[in-house]
């Protein structure tokens, strides 16, 4: 038996934004599967390998929900990946449902069709860029402000159908629904996300456009069981992790690219021929959680000669199965010359992130458009001196100082 | 190479289509894989190889060489 003391806390601490923390390494030499304590305090198992990550992503026998919610094991004080969501009975069900009703407006042809605007968007933050840097000459100006944080913003206020001029609202209430801390105030937030995406829900009722939150609500129509709380959440979910994580990645992407000189030369050489690769190497390395993603076993299962119980907490760390050396040679190097590349940055599966064209689509236009207007972007700080968000569910940092 | 795909098992994520946009499709209300040809188009092989290895669902196949 192990004691508490000996059994490791998540998230663990890590050198610096590039990199994870070793104690995944560490832990995954022992065993695929280990046991962990949640940023709660709570018992879960954590998975590193790169295996038993994407076997279980798969398995139909773990979902989100709990089959006794309140006695499943929590995993932080954030309203989001907190613990058990949805219903035990129906949750397969609600699942399809969901995929079905959100399918056509993430699919790869509306993605072609936005990629132009996409374009247009990444130009006009752009100019702000310059705009900046113009108005206080020599001085860092900082990448998430400019570019990061508004461009998918930008994009996913067009796809829902949120008003832009609100962003300082849902960015506000997105960050402290994700605080692992947040307790009653992540709460609170989330309460009054809901209400204002119900509010949106109204006008969309009564004068609908062709975005994503309209064609929730004439699925509603058509689908009593699908409730306002279920749609206020959904649509909360959606304009929260459609911008947080993009908006990481962005950050994330630029610091990998300019933390080496040779690298960035290299992509800013050719950026056109090198995006895509670039693209998936970025998704690969960036870490994101600190916890990882997050399921219940629905039945006793047994992986890699772990028993795991029913109702148990399961971790499912894509940062560490993305490094996992068996799969990926020299885990740790930026090499976008890999290939096959097939990381698991957005899960896989039934579940697997309905956004992931999207986030491809905005990463493959925005850096070819960074760098072929700034090649000779570089950081304003050193990669150490730049903080990582160890508290926050989507990770990320607070500022990304470049100059040119 | 011949291609198959599962449109029962697949979970319309698209990715197939963002790597193999000759050889894939996605219908525009289901959301789910279209196959344009049984086989690769021009150039396309190795974006088919990590199509199959990509997809969330398993639902690309190929057989033969
Ligand atoms: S990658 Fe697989 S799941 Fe996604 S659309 Fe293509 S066939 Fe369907």
């Amino acid at each position: 038996m192990t004691t508490t003391e000996e059994t490791p806390r998540l998230p663990f601490a890590r050198a610096n934004a590039l990199a994870i923390a070793p104690d995944y390494e560490a832990l995954r030499r022992q065993a695929p599967i280990s046991r962990v304590l949640s940023p709660a305090g709570d018992p879960a198992w954590l998975v590193t390998s790169y295996e038993e990550a994407k076997e279980i992503f798969r398995d139909k026998r773990f979902g989100r929900s709990h089959p006794a919610p309140e006695q499943a094991s929590r995993i932080s004080h954030a309203a989001v990946q907190d613990g058990p969501s949805g219903d035990f009975d129906t949750e397969e069900q609600e699942h399809k449902r969901m995929r079905r009703m959100l399918a056509p407006a993430f699919s790869a042809p509306r993605m072609r069709a936005l990629g132009d605007r996409i374009a247009e968007l990444t130009d006009r933050c752009l100019d702000d860029l310059q705009a900046a840097h113009d108005a206080h000459p020599g001085e860092p100006v900082d990448l998430t402000d400019f570019l990061a944080f508004p461009l998918p913003v930008l994009v996913i206020c067009e796809l829902l159908g949120v008003p832009y001029a609100d962003r300082e609202k849902f960015r506000g209430l997105s960050e402290r629904i994700a605080r692992m801390d947040g307790g009653e105030d992540a709460q609170a937030a989330m309460t009054e996300f809901k209400a204002y995406m119900t509010e949106l829900a109204d006008e969309k009722r009564a004068d609908p456009q062709p975005d994503v939150i309209s064609d929730m609500v004439a699925v509603q129509a058509d689908d009593p069981t699908f409730t306002d709380d279920d749609l206020a959440r959904m649509g909360a979910g959606l304009l929260f992790a459609g911008h947080e994580t993009t908006s990481t990645r962005i950050a994330m992407g630029t610091l990998f690219l300019l933390s080496d000189t040779a690298r960035r030369d290299r992509f800013a050489a050719d950026p056109h021929g090198e995006v895509n690769r670039t693209v998936e190497e970025i998704l690969r390395l960036t870490a994101t959680s600190g916890t990882g993603l997050l399921r219940y076993a629905h039945e006793d299962v047994e992986v890699a000669g772990t028993r795991i119980m029913r109702g148990d907490a399961v971790l499912i760390s894509s940062d560490a199965a993305n490094r996992d050396a068996t799969v990926f040679t020299d885990p740790d190097e930026f090499d976008p010359a890999r290939t096959p590349n097939v990381h698991l940055a957005f899960g896989t599966g039934a579940h697997v992130c309905i956004g992931a064209n999207l986030a491809r689509t905005e990463l493959r236009t925005v850096f070819p458009k960074l760098f072929g207007r700034f090649p000779g972007l570089r950081l304003a700080a050193g990669i150490d001196e730049i903080p990582v968000r160890v508290n926050r569910v989507a990770g990320g940092v607070d500022a990304v100082p470049v100059t040119w | 190479m011949k291609i198959t795909a599962d449109t029962g098992s697949c979970v319309a994520s698209g990715q197939c289509v963002l790597l193999a946009p000759g050889t894939f499709d996605q219908d525009e209300d289901a959301g789910t894989v279209v196959l344009l040809a049984d086989e690769p188009a021009d150039g396309e092989e190795d974006a088919v190889r990590q199509a199959e290895l990509t997809c969330p669902a398993a639902a690309i196949r190929l057989s033969g060489a």
